[in-house]
């Protein structure tokens, strides 16, 4: 799908890590020529797949690990579901879209989040959708900052966690998981994996991304809200997949100060 | 009376109803969508639960995920503010269904007032001077052309359901209604799902004049005086007053206690307003009710005092309205100002973004009803409306003074408001000397009357 692509210029520079406190000012040249190397081979291998996975999957977020790295991609968090090509040919997938699901509840100040959003801006994930209308041609050259919907790229180094997407709720009500799903199953997207009851209407939650099931963070009978996390799904064969499926580049370097 | 409520809206109207419901000492839900995670009101209320995605059919207009939530928060009521389902019998029926109180008229009464010509007809029964309009929905062209005859060209085609100027259409000929039916039709088809249409007599140079009511379960009612509303562009208002410089004492009276007799006798219940137009000889014709809270709401409050938020809660609990008309009194006269993200420089094109910065005007009288703050997102799935100033004085040329001062103090960065077109407004003759008609922006040209405003 070579039109799905969005050229990407990431905003965030790879930053420092809690585990890796040499990773700053301390480090030695060697490090960071090595630190460098690595981003620049991210950028190229791994950032196209995932922004091709994020298109296609509607989802709020996306995290992979690569070695000592952690890449997440994450669309910013004003509630705005992208409407590409793979929504149409699936309509229900609007419905996962996650916008900043790491941050439920009302924690975060608007402020930051906005201000993150437009500052952060990058070329937006929307652009061929149409549903704005702003930047319909597809071209692979940067497109206008604080305009669309922007992707926020950060890479920082992993600290062991495995990469994951995760089922949100599709409605207002009471979760109910398919039962034998239990941490480990494999699923592939689109397959049913519960259902959140409406009013007496059960609305179907299905898996985002082929994967294995992993953490549950609702239990069967909880009340929950529209977009709420319900169930990890672990990536595990879809990043070999989604890196074999695309061979986009980027449109610009990782961090400027890098 | 209630121990929790479901804010089921948005925007400026939903901190509205949470403000009642603090002073009523009732908790506060706010119901949201997606798209309003960041809001005020979300991030004021007690608690606040996501009800769907941005596309409002998902969210605000959905009948099963409000009433999913309200069950999931404990509330015992819905409180749906203006627009979306605040005026659905169908919905408040079924919010019956679950054992909750929808805030407004019962479903039956909402039911009974559903229809536009049906109202017309049942409150012209009780003794108000309908405007003349066809028997009933027109069955077909050659029905329509017979009774745009009887009323007299020219006549306005009106849809049944809805509002806000959708399948309506002016016409001065047979030709031009025969080919305006096919288009409103499919207008109003579109818009609302109801084709139904019918005529009524097109006043030139009208005034829009409403009476607001409130009447209890007992049926014990009053009227808390009129708006004038005149100043609107395409029927869409901009900027109500009270008292309407349009009326007399002796016919502002007189309106208001025929309005009030007329529902009162028809079974109305809760708050109301009762839309008429004026004609050029002051003469009223009643044309619709709303049966729910209106955005100008606070106009009235400036001049009685009372809040009719609460007001409209209280009576949905069941509680007798408890005050007679001789209670009510009206004090000096209030402006309000809607406060739009649109542009009146091209055509009221709708604007969305971050607001900057935002500075609200204060002084003696001043009130700004409003969900923004510096670094807020517009966001572009909604309607326009970002605040309301509304201005109190002892009298009119007070009241437009203070407004035009308070206007001026207004800081709104970061988007295009539509506070231009108020300036010009509080600065024209036309509004100074209360000659404002419905038709006036539109046939002046909403670029003439900038221009004029700005060579003042």
């Amino acid at each position: 799908m070579p039109n799905e692509r969005r050229p990407i210029r990431p905003v965030r520079a790879a930053s420092k890590s809690p585990d890796r406190p040499e990773a700053d000012s301390a480090r030695s040249d060697g490090t960071r020529l090595e630190d460098h190397a690595a981003i620049d081979r991210l950028v190229d291998e791994l950032l196209p797949a995932l922004v091709a996975k994020l298109s296609a999957t509607q989802l709020g977020e996306i995290q992979v690990r690569e070695g000592d790295w952690r890449v997440r991609l994450r669309r910013p968090a004003d509630g705005v579901v992208p409407r590409g090509r793979s929504q149409d040919r699936s309509p229900d997938r609007a419905s996962r879209a996650q916008p900043g699901h790491e941050g439920h509840g009302h924690a975060r100040t608007a402020t930051e989040g906005h201000r993150t959003t437009r500052s952060a801006a990058s070329p937006a994930l929307s652009g061929s959708s149409g549903s704005l209308g702003s930047n319909g041609s597809g071209s692979l050259g940067p497109l206008p900052v604080g305009h669309g919907r922007p992707i926020e790229v950060q890479t920082r180094p992993a600290s062991g966690e495995s990469h994951r997407v995760v089922a949100t709720s599709t409605a207002v009500g009471i979760y109910q998981p398919r039962a034998e799903l239990t941490p480990g199953t494999r699923v592939r997207a689109g397959d049913r994996i519960g259902s959140v009851n409406m009013l007496g209407v059960p609305q179907e939650v299905v898996a985002p991304a082929d994967g294995v099931v992993g953490a549950s963070f609702a239990e069967a009978g909880d009340a929950v809200e529209y977009g709420q996390d319900l169930i990890a799904i672990e990536l595990v064969t879809a990043l070999v997949d989604s890196v074999d499926g695309a061979d986009g580049r980027p449109g610009g370097s990782l961090g400027g100060g890098a | 009376m209630f121990r929790k409520i479901l804010i089921a809206n948005r925007g400026e109207i939903a901190i509205r109803i949470f403000r009642a419901c603090r002073a009523l000492g009732i908790e506060a839900v706010v119901a949201y969508s997606e798209a309003d995670r960041e809001s005020l009101p979300v991030q004021l209320a007690d608690e606040a639960i996501c009800i769907g995605p941005a596309d409002a059919r998902r969210s605000y207009l959905s009948a099963p995920a409000v009433i999913s939530a309200a069950l999931l928060t404990g509330c015992d009521a819905i409180h749906p503010g203006y627009g979306f389902l605040s005026e659905d019998e169908g919905f408040a029926e079924v919010v019956r269904a679950h054992e909750l109180t929808f805030i407004g008229p019962p479903p039956a009464v909402l039911e009974r007032f559903a229809s536009k010509e049906g109202t017309r007809r049942l409150l012209g029964s009780f003794g108000l001077p309908t405007i003349p309009g066809s028997d009933g929905m027109l069955r077909d062209d050659a029905h329509g052309l017979e009774e745009a005859e009887r009323i007299g060209y020219p006549v306005l085609i009106k849809p049944s359901a809805g509002g806000g100027g959708k399948g309506m259409r002016m016409v001065r000929s047979p030709r031009e209604l025969e080919s305006a039916i096919k288009v409103c039709r499919s207008e109003a088809k579109a818009a609302f799902g109801d084709d139904s249409l019918y005529l009524e007599k097109w006043l030139e140079d009208n005034r829009h004049v409403e009476v607001q009511v409130v009447v209890d379960r007992y049926g014990h009612g009053v009227h808390l005086g009129e708006r004038d509303c005149s100043v609107q562009r395409r029927h869409q208002k901009i900027l109500e007053e009270a008292p309407s410089p349009a009326l007399s004492a002796d016919a502002r009276a007189d309106l208001c206690e025929r309005a009030l007799r007329a529902v009162v006798a028809a079974g109305y219940e809760n708050v109301g307003t009762l839309e008429f137009l004026i004609d050029e000889d002051g003469y009223p014709f009643f044309i619709e009710i709303n049966c729910r809270i209106q955005v100008e709401h606070p106009v009235t409050e400036m001049l009685t005092g009372i809040d009719m938020v609460a007001t409209q809660i209280r009576i949905a609990a069941g509680e007798p309205l408890g005050f007679s008309q001789a209670d009510v009194t009206f004090r000096g006269h209030a402006v309000e100002l809607r406060i739009n993200a649109e542009d009146p420089e091209h055509e009221f094109r709708p604007s969305a973004g971050i607001v900057e910065r935002y500075l609200v005007p204060g002084g003696p009288g001043v009130r700004m009803d409003s969900h923004l703050y510096a670094g807020y997102e517009v966001p572009p799935y909604y309607d326009s409306l970002l605040g309301k100033l509304i201005v109190w004085g002892p009298d009119r040329p007070s009241a437009i003074a203070r407004a035009a001062a308070a206007l001026d103090e207004l800081l709104i960065d970061g988007l295009v408001t539509n506070v231009s077109i108020h300036q010009a407004l509080l600065t024209s003759e036309a509004f100074l000397g209360g000659r404002v008609t419905t038709n006036l922006l539109d046939r002046v040209g909403s670029a003439a009357f900038l221009a004029a405003a700005a060579r003042v």
